[in-house]
């Protein structure tokens, strides 16, 4: 009953928030809220990744692949955005498809290091092919989302506060698709992969196909979240999705924690607003990377479990005082 | 304090009471020199460039640099505009190289702190920007002129026309080495080495020193330079170019060819931190090694046609206030802000449009090395390339020392085609550009 009404105010009351949020941001925050939605839908993707246990370090890239591809799409064959998003996506997903036979034939380190190998091959394809790819300067003048109006809202995509909505809409529906990937059976499967591989496969799971799956599906997310990155900014270089990118993604999943959905997605928000609000607005332009460091150092620490273990524990405590509350009414 | 957390022991609660009383203090200290303008007329400044991270050395030296420049033109009252007297504060923005943050590093400067003048170090970073340049109408510069286009009208290169200033250093060669005649490169494979590429081909077939192999192009990525300097020297060459690489791959290729006994000619765009080389190499080695940034206590820098104010006092105070940290940008983003400083009080106003107008007033201007030419449409597609002449420096008992100036202009009025050529084959004509 109380779970019931925390739904049907919670989740209205965020939506409310969400969409009220960038007015009480400056420009710049505003550009660092597009870019961090689009980060949320990442590493959402890579957790996605990791319920079967493998952890990629070509995660990146993928999105750059949906980042290319997007472009690509726009700049060479005309396709409207919002399609040659879809399909940039798609296309992430389709080379993860043809990774997974090489790289599915390793597990755990040997996954890790091959995704990398996976990644860079990808990024030096990017680099040597100047046509289409531009080379290590890459692609430049990508389309932007073309301007909309809808009456009660003109949708300027220049501006950061209409494609803070659009992203906004776009990584929530992702969510939403990969929370109930997660839930139904299938999500379940992934889990008994992690755990129990030997028992499924017993039970006469495919694991590598299960594997394959997941890495595809997140490779998909990813792959948009590039193409979503790509018409905001309007340029991708192959240094735009480097092996430095994929260790901020790999230390949001590990500060946030990768046990629960949210957990990730924490990392991501605290963490960037810590980098590029925070720390920017204490004047510390300079020593950013030495603080970022220092505090990242302190959270493994002190919170070995994640910043999601600190979200559990406030739950259970509140769930143990709304237990004992019932308790006593009932006594 | 530090001896009584000593003595007492170190605690999770102390250590992080230490840090957050660290923090707090620095943040305090930062605050500071902003307060200080707080009662006068202040212009700003936008310095969005990388200030950390692998590509920080050609952003950081600048912003040093732009700090004493304002220093001292603040002291002598400041920009005099048609309203009065200005101070001038610089804003700076870590893009650190990643175009996403160059976007919203510009829509702060240009939105928030409101500034007039926005200078970067361009690359990777200025398609980012330029979508708020372009809507916004702010006036940029660059240090990279390939990012000019047609239609980066509200971009400047008034500085550095990388790597067209390259072609000097050949020249100077040629002319004071005529038996040197074979030549090797190798240059990382990126926007700023590609171009260079071009632009050196382009000199040593001008100065009649011919390629022994193709430009050997390296990944960014590398670290072990002894495979790269090893193919080099297998032909033998006379001439070993350096192309324009970041000082992470000029040191180590220069510690190579040392410990594999070369003993020939060197050139290179840049030898920033060279004293580092030296020690890792010796002073003979590197005698004779060509590059094209000078120390600013170079004598030669006190003549007349030199648009710099008492260049040697500022290479004194940069290194005191900087030991060793001085760089090919050190003064590059200073002597941008001398133009823009003449153009703005030749203006009477500070506004982007008015400051552009007044700079580019009779297609010239006066760039730090003598009188110089707006130019650039042939290879950029829009003059908006500030070209004169460029010193050609060479290392001499271990000291960087100006040995003449060399006119860019006239060489490309002689062998304009060749670079044409060489920039089109390698895909860097502006048209070209994807």
């Amino acid at each position: 009953m109380r779970n019931r009404a925390l739904h049907i105010i919670g989740w209205p009351a965020l939506a409310a928030a969400l969409i009220a949020l960038p007015y009480g941001l400056s420009f710049s925050q505003q550009e660092v809220l597009v870019f961090l939605t689009i980060n949320v839908l990442l590493v959402a993707s890579y957790r996605l990744l990791t319920l079967t246990g493998e952890w990629s370090l070509g995660h990146v890239v993928i999105m750059g692949v949906g980042a290319y591809a997007s472009a690509l799409y726009t700049k060479e064959l005309g396709i409207y955005v919002p399609i040659s998003m879809i399909l940039g996506a798609c296309t992430a997903a389709l080379v993860a498809m043809l990774l997974s036979f090489p790289l599915f034939r390793m597990k755990g380190f040997y996954f890790l290091i091959g995704s990398f190998a996976a990644g860079e091959i990808i990024r030096l394809l990017w680099k040597r092919f100047r046509d289409p790819f531009g080379g290590p300067k890459g692609i430049k003048k990508i389309d932007p989302m073309p301007d909309f109006d809808i009456g009660i809202y003109s949708f300027d995509f220049f501006e950061p506060i209409s494609y803070y909505y659009l992203a906004l809409v776009v990584v929530g529906i992702c969510l939403w698709i990969m929370w109930r990937i997660e839930r139904s059976p299938v999500g379940l499967t992934f889990h008994a992969v992690h755990w129990q591989d030997k028992l499924a496969e017993a039970a006469g799971v495919n694991v590598r196909a299960y594997r394959t799956l997941a890495f595809v599906i997140a490779s998909g997310f990813a792959g948009l979240s590039g193409a979503l990155l790509a018409h905001y900014i309007g340029t991708v270089n192959p240094n735009s999705f480097d092996i430095e990118m994929m260790v901020f993604v790999l230390t949001w999943a590990i500060v946030g924690g990768t046990a629960t959905f949210y957990g990730p997605i924490i990392g991501a928000i605290v963490l960037t607003i810590l980098n590029e609000v925070v720390l920017r607005e204490m004047g510390f332009e300079q020593m950013r990377p030495l603080i970022y460091g220092l505090l990242l150092i302190c959270s493994v620490l002190f919170l070995p479990k994640g910043l999601e273990s600190v979200v559990q524990k406030v739950l259970a405590r509140r769930n143990g005082s709304g237990a004992a509350a019932a308790g006593e009414e009932q006594a | 304090m530090l001896t009584t957390i000593l003595k007492n022991g170190l605690t999770r609660r102390k250590l992080l009471g230490a840090t957050a009383a660290a923090v707090g203090s620095a943040a305090t200290a930062s605050l500071l020199p902003k307060a200080a303008f707080a009662a006068g007329k202040v212009i700003k400044i936008g310095f969005l460039a990388p200030l950390t991270g692998p590509v920080s050395a050609w952003g950081k030296p600048g912003l040093d640099g732009c700090q004493i420049w304002a220093e001292w033109v603040n002291a002598a009252g400041g920009i005099k505009l048609a309203d009065g007297n200005h101070m001038v504060e610089f804003i700076g923005y870590d893009n650190e190289y990643d175009p996403a943050k160059a976007r919203t590093g510009a829509t702060k400067l240009v939105r928030e702190d409101e500034v007039k003048f926005i200078m970067m170090l361009g690359g990777d970073t200025w398609p980012g920007a330029q979508p708020v340049a372009d809507t916004t109408g702010m006036l940029f510069s660059t240090l990279l002129p390939s990012d000019l286009s047609p239609d980066t009208t509200t971009l400047l290169a008034p500085a550095e026309v990388h790597p067209i200033y390259n072609v000097t250093g050949v020249e100077w060669l040629a002319e004071n080495k005529p038996d040197l005649k074979t030549a090797v490169m190798c240059a990382q494979d990126d926007a700023l080495g590609l171009p260079s590429v071009a632009t050196y081909l382009a000199a040593f077939e001008a100065a009649g020193i011919e390629m022994q192999d193709a430009p050997l192009l390296f990944d960014p990525a590398t670290t072990d330079f002894a495979p790269v300097v090893t193919k080099m020297l297998s032909t033998n060459p006379q001439i070993v170019c350096l192309d324009t690489a970041y000082s992470d791959y000029v040191h180590p290729i220069c510690e190579q060819l040392f410990q594999q006994g070369y003993k020939g000619q060197i050139i290179s765009c840049t030898a920033d931190f060279y004293e580092q080389i030296l020690e890792k190499t010796s002073v003979e080695f590197m005698e004779g090694f060509i590059f094209q940034f000078p120390d600013f206590d170079d004598p030669a820098l006190n003549a007349d046609f030199i648009n710099f104010q008492e260049p040697n006092r500022f290479y004194e105070e940069y290194s005191k206030r900087h030991p060793g940290e001085w760089g090919a940008v050190s003064w590059e983003y200073a002597s941008i802000m001398d133009l823009w400083r003449a153009a703005a009080e030749k203006a009477g106003s500070a506004e982007p449009d008015a400051v552009l107008a007044a700079m580019k007033e009779g297609g010239k201007g006066k760039h730090i090395f003598g009188d110089a030419e707006w130019w650039g449409k042939d290879l950029f597609g829009i003059d908006n390339a500030l070209v004169g002449n460029w010193p050609v420096v060479v290392i001499e008992s271990g000291k960087a020392r100006i040995k003449g100036f060399k006119s860019i202009p006239e060489w490309y009025a002689k062998h304009g085609d060749l670079m044409k050529k060489h920039m089109a084959a390698y895909g860097q004509m502006w048209n070209q550009r994807t």
